[in-house]
């Protein structure tokens, strides 16, 4: 079970000109400029469903699973995992959840199955528990051609794949995804759409599964829930139907518009 | 959900220190050119020190002597040709060829009133022409002024002599030099710095590619944001990465030392090849001095390498750790008395003073060896630290 409560978040934005500049004879250091990533995002995530956050480009998604993953430290606003703290108990919360990360970075020297062990030896696996767990997860996501075949040259499903399975050695109760299925084509896509399926249900163990797109797709056909959030703010949740209902309209896609771009109608056209 | 069965940081030190190993060993070609070099490094240093010496040895040993207007000046060349040297008429252009600097020799050039006003007493001038910039010119000045010298004494002597007055008048005591250096200490004043300083360079270049790789290169790959979502501790991961590194740096060091004793059949010079004498437990020792060096080295530059977002940024950051080391061994140049004390406390000028020890097989007392140690003991622990803070700041940005 995961539950994000009233996080935000801002980071320093990059200097644009001068850092220093002169007003009269003195030298003036110019005021830190801040990009507010994430306002008060909300989310509960509980064991056996899949939670959609889906938002467009630039919504904080990303900003909030680093915060979920203990990647950053959130400005305000709680995070937990299975009830323990992310800020407090950074440890304990990270091995109760495998996480994709949107820079699925593999190890290029190293093999499919040795990628998948060292994490695995990281969770705190042995060796040989980590490498029985490799070879479960081979014939899950059908690695196995791949398994003994360093990841240089992979292509991006492959890469997916086997950075999925590395995030799953540890067989962890919560999984999160970020934007999963970036570049991958129909198959792999359907494929990888069953095995979420199949982990969340109670013979796949009743995962919480928590996954961030922005592909209107994706949520429709694999979401118990959606969260929307737009400008890095919590903008609507529910379950699709229950968004189409808020909104009055028929197409998942029309009604996520409406609720993602409603609040801010000048940035509309740059977000689509 | 699978049960850990082992959590300790040792475990997870365990696992990132041999996925970096392996991950290093599959870059074979890197590791090939690392280590060849490292091999290769004692041979060509050795090669081109005994080069250089037996460049002058052969100058010295050849006997030959350029001169202009000898024939005004038959006695001194029967002085010179009783010397067992050979006087040589110079080349044509001898002189622009000297200024040029493309002249390795020096020019004795005799004025053609010398004999006259050598039988007058009129101290005739002899002129040496050298290039003080050239080291071969150099050493032939030196071969002429002292003949001129014998034989402007020997000329008084016998003028002495002819009149009944006895040399030691003239001449009232004998300089006798006795030198006291050992043939180690000898030989070390002929191969200089030069051989430490390679040493501690190969170790610093060695490690500076491992380095990037396992702190840069994560962040370049995209490896450490995934990396650090484990619930790995700071100082196991940080720890884990400098143990391979270090692993590399020490193999380098030791490797290097080692090169230096098969290379001795390559010294082409007679002075040296009798003089140096380098054995296994030299490199031993040399080994043992940079071991918390190569400690040092791996976690300061693994601390300048997690700045950069790419390994094109941390080579900017390493080359100037690379250059600070490489400098302070400079500083010994600019003192010619024993080295003092606080030359221990600066690391790369530790070192390299203690294998200047070794190589004159002086004693080194125990403080001398403690005194580094500690030093790259304390390095490495601070740059351990900041790369441990750093993964994690660093693996989102």
């Amino acid at each position: 079970m995961i539950l994000i409560d009233k996080v935000s978040k801002r980071f320093a934005a990059q200097p644009t000109g001068a850092r220093w500049q002169r007003k009269g004879w003195r030298l003036q250091r110019q005021p830190q400029a801040w990009v507010q990533a994430v306002s008060d995002i909300s989310l509960h995530a509980p064991n056996g469903q899949i939670t959609g956050l889906l938002g467009p480009n630039g919504a904080g998604k990303t900003s909030t699973l680093r915060m979920l993953a203990g990647l950053l430290a959130p400005d305000s606003g709680r995070l937990e995992v299975d009830g323990l703290s992310v800020t407090h108990a950074r440890a304990k919360a990270q091995a109760r959840m495998g996480i994709l990360a949107d820079a699925r970075g593999l190890y290029p020297r190293l093999t499919a199955r040795e990628n998948m062990v060292y994490f695995g030896r990281l969770q705190g696996l042995s060796d040989g528990a980590a490498k029985a767990r490799a070879e479960q997860l081979a014939d899950l996501l059908d690695l196995r051609p791949l398994l003994d075949r360093a990841t240089e040259g992979f292509s991006q499903g492959e890469r997916v794949k086997t950075a999925l399975a590395r995030a799953l050695v540890h067989d962890p109760d919560n999984i999160i995804l970020d934007e999963p299925t970036n570049g991958l084509d129909v198959l792999a896509t359907r494929a990888l759409r069953e095995t979420l399926r199949h982990l969340c249900s109670p013979a796949g163990g009743s995962k919480c599964i928590v996954f961030s797109t922005h592909i209107m797709q994706e949520v429709e056909r694999l979401c118990d829930q959606v969260v929307v959030v737009a400008h890095g703010r919590n903008v609507a949740s529910g379950s699709v139907s229950d968004l189409l209902v808020q909104t009055g309209q028929n197409d998942f896609e029309d009604a996520f518009v409406q609720l993602a771009f409603a609040a801010a109608p000048a940035q509309a056209g740059m977000g689509l | 959900m699978s049960q850990p069965t082992q959590h300790s940081a040792l475990a997870q030190w365990l696992a990132v220190f041999l996925k970096e190993v392996k991950d290093a060993w599959r870059d074979r070609r890197t590791l090939r050119t690392v280590l060849l070099l490292s091999l290769v490094q004692g041979p060509v240093v050795l090669l081109l020190i005994s080069t250089l010496a037996s460049d002058k040895e052969n100058r010295i040993d050849k006997r030959e002597i350029y001169a202009q207007g000898m024939q005004y000046a038959p006695d001194l060349q029967n002085f010179i040709e009783r010397q067992a040297y050979t006087i040589k008429a110079p080349p044509a252009d001898a002189m622009d060829r000297l200024a040029a600097g493309q002249l390795e020799d020096a020019i004795v050039v005799v004025p053609a009133d010398f004999e006259q006003r050598l039988q007058a007493m009129e101290m005739p001038a002899v002129e040496i022409y050298a290039n003080s910039s050239s080291r071969g010119s150099g050493t032939a000045r030196d071969v002429a002024r002292n003949l001129l010298q014998s034989y402007a004494q020997e000329r008084v002597g016998l003028t002495l002599a002819l009149r009944g007055v006895a040399v030691a008048s003239l001449k009232p005591l004998e300089v006798q030099e006795r030198d006291m250096a050992n043939a180690n200490a000898r030989a070390a004043q002929l191969t200089g710095s030069m051989i430490p300083l390679y040493v501690l360079i190969a170790v610093l270049t060695g490690a500076m590619g491992a380095a990037m790789d396992t702190t840069a290169g994560e962040r370049e790959r995209s490896s450490l944001e995934p990396l650090m979502m484990n619930p790995v501790s700071p100082w196991a991961l940080a720890l884990g990465k400098w143990g391979a590194v270090a692993a590399l740096a020490a193999v380098i060091a030791l490797l290097t030392s080692l090169s230096f004793i098969p290379a001795q059949v390559l010294i082409r010079s007679d002075a040296l090849q009798a003089l140096f004498r380098y054995g296994l437990s030299d490199a031993m020792r040399f080994g043992l001095i940079c071991l918390p060096f190569a400690g040092a080295v791996a976690a300061l530059l693994m601390a300048s390498s997690i700045r950069g977002k790419s390994i094109k940024e941390a080579q900017a950051g390493n080359s100037l750790v690379l250059l600070v080391f490489m400098l302070l061994p400079l500083v010994s140049l600019l003192n010619d008395a024993a080295e003092p004390d606080w030359y221990y406390l600066v690391p790369s000028l530790a070192q390299q003073t203690l294998m200047l020890h070794v190589l004159r097989a002086e004693p080194i007392a125990l403080w001398q060896w403690l005194l580094p140690c500690g030093i790259g003991l304390l390095l490495t622990v601070v740059g351990l630290a900041y790369v441990g803070r750093a993964m994690r700041s660093n693996a989102v940005h």
